[in-house]
């Protein structure tokens, strides 16, 4: 009894600790005292069923009880009796919460804050686990199984968090099923009596079970499998993320992804990452009415901290409702589009990209939210892979004209506040100062310093540089002007909000390259960043500073024309997909003398679409069956190449003849001493070769026969029919006979011909698969091989064991032998 | 523990010679014992092999008869005993009587006192008439009175015993039975043995007909011949395999001596000899090892009950056990940790 109650408090904690990774979930601590209480209660109650004696079943019943009371005293709906016996309104309360808890997943991201729908499903969950792992590990005494129960609560943040999840929590939660198991074994050992070592033989205390010998190997080989299986199995790594992260080249100081949720992502380390890649992945398929697209957008990073640009988390509401419309365009012509999007495998984000300005999007589940500040669309708990949706939007395009009539945003206003909040670095005002000198509206303002980013001023266009956008990164671009896209978008969104208006950088595709019919394929070297600008009554308005021609498929507008195009006049939207027919014209004006040379070579500058190399799995796949044949004929070699060996010290012809045939004493013969070894090696050698053959034909080999009886047996059996091949073969037991037991080994006589007839004879006998398993598998090299690893690994076994227990003298062990 | 040997042996016999001498004391034999060339051929194995036969079968099978047969065909001297109940020890090896006319203790030699002794129904003398033949058989030699006399050479005796009469027997005890070189059976005749049986000996005694072709001078070189047979280390090595078998086999509660090892060896060069071979094979010991082994060990109770006898335990040992091979070693043949046998027996502990 008391034992029982012991181990249904080491159940009770196991399942508090099993909660730890819960921890990663909520902002607050509030949940485990709720969890805390509940689980106290449950085993109270199974204490109390337990020292009534009642039966399981009843055990299980007041543990429930015992959990409602708690959830009742927790969670008051107001109206119980004596504040904790539940009555209906307080399970219609509980029904409410349930609902509500619901909702509050989807609309909050990680961390989540103490919310009552929240505590509640999690002290239900938790408390329904103390449950199931009370009856299975106190009631049914299977604590093994307990662990699933366990486990349901360390998949809850796996399932939040989309791809990494802090591990020590589920260490502390693996510390208590282990607890959990250890103090049921104690218990049974304890009621057993003394220790079973599967051996028979008594075993001091000190010295380790065997069983627990047994256990470690199955422990390696299970861990072993674990960190295996998901090797071999295909599609379980090798997605986009690992991509980000592992090419993401130091170029940000924030890993892709670390923690989750689509607010942590390290744009800039991602796009540079993926824009160095040497590969050229397939990442999205875009079919737009629209004739000449913008960009299509997934990310935006508006926070601008001293290290620069970063991702704030968004927040939003369903994608899959009524989206808010489009408000704040005055003055903008404003155009309806449908695009369908298909996001291939290789793009693994919490993001899916959109074009801007979406008003109905289709085919994204309630899990997908869209945050209109940031116009984005994200998720808590999905993922963008695989995913195809259509995204009906509202194309504004701007003229110079309206932009130039925009107001300045007041100071006070929110946005203003926010996103132009910037470190203060000097260098970067004086040059602001510089540059709006007698500008006088926004939009000049932004446009001298948009224009401040041409090639006239000397910048070009470089991927090799290192990434960033802190203060003293910026400095440095604008010292050095040599970058790419993220630089170019984060100097320009400085830039602006140090000339006090909100600025921002966009993540997305430039428009790759267009497949005809407004369809357009983007890989990972399309993704791309800019810079938008907002502008009161217009909105968040996109500049691409970064030099047109760098960048394949790149889009220019009225109101932001390439600062390095020759002629002065915007060239309007004639940007890439304008003409679909002409898919040359999409990579903007070529220049021979193009200062950089480290856009990749794999983009054709001709097509704008990506050169198709040469596929290489033909030449693994070749590869590996080669290899594969070259490694099922190794067999087959070493069999005839032990056969060449066995042949090869044949016996010279003795002068003497046939001095005996059949087997008298060779009294007058006269046999140097190195012919007499010479021939018994040869007559071993054939003795040897013809079990080989034997083995090789399925013929069985008998260690207790003497050469002499295994000859009549193969005579008797397997031989009958044959008059020479049984000759040989008497001849063959004969030599090997005399070669092991006689003074005189037999000499001169014709073994080769003999095996030969021999082993012709075998395989007149022998069916088709046993001929064919014999040249090409052959079953004595490999019989050899088997018996060789069995051999090694025997000797281990040995060697160790003998080893263990030579250390066994020292062992500390020893001393609680004493003891006892 | 080793088994003495005579030293005054002659000189070796060419091969074709001892084929003819062994030859001729078969054929003999055959004469008389239709059909049983290869018991015969043991026989003479054994005494080729300075040892002694136990003739162990049904009554009127030919027991007494084969060694009969074996004593007429060698010239030499031959002493029957036919065991009683009655028969003293001094019967067998002889007794010291007061000679009144020399006034002093004269030695008359009993029966052992010749190259070849039959003992016929040896079970049926009492177990210390038994034991007078037990100094003699392994010592060659009998002391009486303080007074040791050497045997003669060759010596060899030839028991019969009946297995299946119990009544009035004394079962010979194992040091008896362990003197023994081999054991055999006579077996029934074949159908075509008997007829000729019935007509060769239905008016004559073909023993009395029995001409000696050999004598003890040539018995001593085919001995001295067999001696020199070969036998090789591998061929050694499954011998002394054999016998640790049968002292290690579950079935059997005493194995085979030290002596049977020597034995075994002996009689396989024996037999090697007489098949014209100057080397000894293991196929020679797998023929061997029933009738010089079965006689020598006893089966456990449970064998006993289930009712197998000792000549099919060794049987099945010999089809089980491995011939040594001289060039690889067997992997598993590791040798026994000394760990492992020192521990105490036994006992439970608290943990």
């Amino acid at each position: 009894m008391i034992a029982s109650r012991n181990l249904g408090f080491v159940a009770a904690a196991a399942t508090l600790l099993a909660a730890a990774p819960l921890s990663s979930i909520f902002e607050r601590w509030t949940w485990l005292i709720q969890a805390a209480i509940a689980v106290a209660v449950v085993a109270g109650a199974a204490a109390l069923a337990r020292l009534l004696r009642a039966p399981l079943w009843a055990q299980a019943l007041s543990m429930l009880a015992g959990l409602s009371l708690a959830l009742t005293w927790l969670f008051p709906a107001g109206g119980e009796l004596v504040g904790i016996l539940p009555t209906p309104t307080t399970l219609a309360h509980f029904g409410e919460l349930l609902q509500g808890s619901v909702q509050d997943m989807r609309s909050y991201g990680v961390k989540v804050p103490d919310t009552t729908p929240l505590l509640f499903i999690t002290v239900l969950g938790v408390g329904g686990v103390a449950v199931l792992v009370d009856v299975l590990a106190v009631g049914l005494r299977r604590p093994a199984l307990a662990g699933l129960p366990m486990l349901a609560i360390y998949s809850v943040p796996v399932a939040v968090y989309v791809d990494s999840v802090p591990a020590l929590p589920f260490v502390v939660g693996a510390c208590g099923y282990l607890w959990l198991l250890v103090t049921d074994n104690v218990e049974r050992v304890r009621r057993f009596g003394r220790r079973f070592t599967g051996e028979g033989r008594d075993v001091d205390v000190w010295e380790a079970s065997p069983l627990a010998a047994a256990g470690r190997r199955l422990a390696v080989v299970g861990v072993a499998l674990a960190v295996a299986l998901p090797l071999a199995v295909p599609g379980m790594t090798g997605g986009l993320l690992n991509q980000f992260t592992s090419a993401g080249d130091g170029a940000g100081n924030g890993r892709f992804g670390q923690g989750g949720g689509p607010g942590r992502i390290d744009l800039f380390a991602a796009l540079s990452g993926q824009l160095n890649q040497s590969e050229v992945a397939e990442m999205v398929k875009v079919t737009t009415t629209e004739a000449s697209p913008f960009y299509l957008r997934f990310g935006v990073a508006d926070e601008l901290r001293p290290d620069g640009f970063r991702v704030r988390p968004p927040t939003g509401t369903r994608v899959d409702r009524e989206l808010p419309g489009i408000t704040d365009r005055r003055g903008a012509g404003q155009q309806r589009y449908r695009a369908t999007v298909e996001v291939s495998r290789n793009l693994d984000m919490p993001l899916v990209p959109v074009y801007t300005d979406p008003v109905e999007v289709e085919g994204l589940n309630a899990n997908w939210l869209y945050d209109r500040n940031l116009g984005v669309v994200f998720s808590n708990r999905d993922n963008s892979r695989g995913k195809r949706y259509t995204v009906e939007y509202v194309r504004s395009t701007f003229t110079p004209a309206a932009l130039r009539r925009a107001p300045s945003l007041p100071a006070e206003h929110p946005i203003a506040v926010q996103q132009t909040r910037r470190p203060s670095v000097q260098q970067v005002d004086v040059l602001v100062s510089r540059l709006l000198e007698g500008k006088r509206n926004d939009y000049d303002k932004v446009r001298a310093i948009y224009d401040y980013f041409s090639r006239e001023n000397g910048f070009s266009y470089s991927l090799s540089t290192k990434g960033g956008t802190s203060g003293q990164e910026i400095v440095d671009f604008l010292d050095n002007k040599v970058g790419f896209c993220q630089q170019y978008a984060a100097a320009m969104a400085w830039l602006v909000r140090a000339a006090g208006i909100p600025a921002r950088v966009a993540f997305g595709f430039t428009n790759g390259a267009s497949t005809g019919n407004g369809s357009y394929v983007m890989t990972n070297r399309n993704l791309h960043a800019w810079t938008e600008v907002y502008f009161d009554g217009m909105g968040w308005v996109p500049f691409d500073p970064t030099p047109a021609y760098a960048v394949q498929g790149a889009a220019r507008s009225a109101w932001a024309p390439d600062s390095d195009a020759p002629d002065p006049e915007p060239s309007g939207t004639a940007a890439p997909g304008a003409t679909p027919e002409e898919p040359g014209a999409t990579a903007g004006p070529q220049q021979p003398d193009a200062v950089d040379r480290d856009v990749d070579e794999t983009f054709d500058p001709a097509t704008g679409a990506p050169i198709q190399r040469a596929p290489t799995w033909p030449w693994w796949t070749a590869g590996a069956v080669l290899a594969l044949a070259a490694l099922l004929c190794v067999p087959a070699l070493r069999r005839m190449a032990l056969r060449r060996r066995r042949h090869l010290p044949v016996a010279p012809a003795v002068p003497t003849g046939s001095a005996e045939a059949a087997g008298p004493p060779a009294t007058g013969m006269v046999v140097l001493g190195a012919d007499r070894d010479r021939a018994r090696a040869d007559a071993h050698a054939a003795w040897d070769e013809l079990l080989d053959t034997l083995v090789d034909y399925r013929v069985r080999v008998d260690r207790t026969e003497t050469p002499r009886a295994t000859a009549e047996r193969l005579v008797r059996e397997s031989l009958t029919e044959d008059g020479t091949s049984a000759t040989a073969v008497r001849l063959l037991g004969r030599a090997e006979e005399r070669a092991r037991y006689a003074r005189n080994p037999l000499t001169g006589e014709p073994l080769r011909p003999a095996l030969a007839s021999v082993r012709d004879a075998l395989a007149a006998r022998a069916d088709r698969r046993t001929r064919l398993l014999a040249v090409a598998l052959p079953p004595s090299v490999l019989l050899r091989w088997r018996s060789a690893v069995t051999e090694r690994s025997t000797r281990l076994v040995t060697t160790t064991g003998r080893l263990r227990l030579r250390m066994a003298r020292w062992s500390p062990r020893r001393l609680l032998a004493r003891r006892a | 523990m080793t088994q003495q040997t005579w030293d005054e042996v002659g000189g070796l016999l060419p091969h074709d010679e001892f084929r003819t001498a062994s030859d001729a004391i078969v054929t003999n034999i055959e004469q008389v014992i239709e059909g049983k060339t290869a018991t015969v051929r043991l026989a003479l194995a054994v005494l080729l092999a300075e040892g002694h036969l136990l003739i162990e079968d049904v009554p009127g099978v030919g027991k007494t008869k084969l060694a009969k047969a074996l004593a007429r065909s060698i010239d030499c001297s031959v002493r029957r005993i036919q065991f009683t109940p009655d028969l003293l020890p001094s019967d067998v090896t002889g007794v010291s009587v007061y000679n009144q006319e020399t006034h002093d203790f004269e030695f008359r030699p009993g029966a052992v006192f010749a190259n070849l002794v039959v003992g016929d129904e040896i079970n049926r003398a009492s177990p210390k008439t038994q034991s007078a033949l037990l100094e003699c058989m392994e010592e060659r030699q009998v002391t009486v009175d303080g007074v040791t006399y050497q045997l003669q050479t060759p010596f060899m005796v030839i028991a019969t015993q009946n297995p299946i009469e119990m009544e009035g027997t004394y079962p010979l005890p194992e040091a008896q039975r362990d003197r023994f070189t081999a054991r055999i059976a006579m077996g029934y005749p074949g159908p075509q043995a008997e007829l000729a049986m019935l007509d060769g000996h239905g008016a004559t005694d073909p023993l009395q007909e029995l001409r000696a072709v050999s004598d003890a001078e040539t018995v001593r070189r085919l001995i001295a011949t067999v001696r020199q047979v070969h036998v090789a280390d591998a061929v050694k090595q499954y011998a002394v395999d054999l016998v640790t078998a049968t002292r290690e086999s579950p079935e059997l509660r005493l194995g085979a001596s030290p002596r049977s090892t020597l034995q075994l060896l002996r009689t396989a060069r024996a037999v090697a000899a007489l098949e014209g071979r100057d080397y000894v094979l293991p196929d020679d010991l797998q023929a061997l090892a029933v009738p010089v082994l079965a006689h020598r060990v006893i089966p456990t109770a449970d064998a006993q009950l289930a009712r197998r006898t000792t000549d099919a335990i060794i049987a099945e040992l010999v089809h089980r056990l491995a011939l040594p091979q001289e060039r690889q070693r067997p992997t598993y043949d590791t040798p026994r940790s000394a760990a492992g046998t020192i521990r105490p027996p036994f006992e439970p502990r608290r943990p």
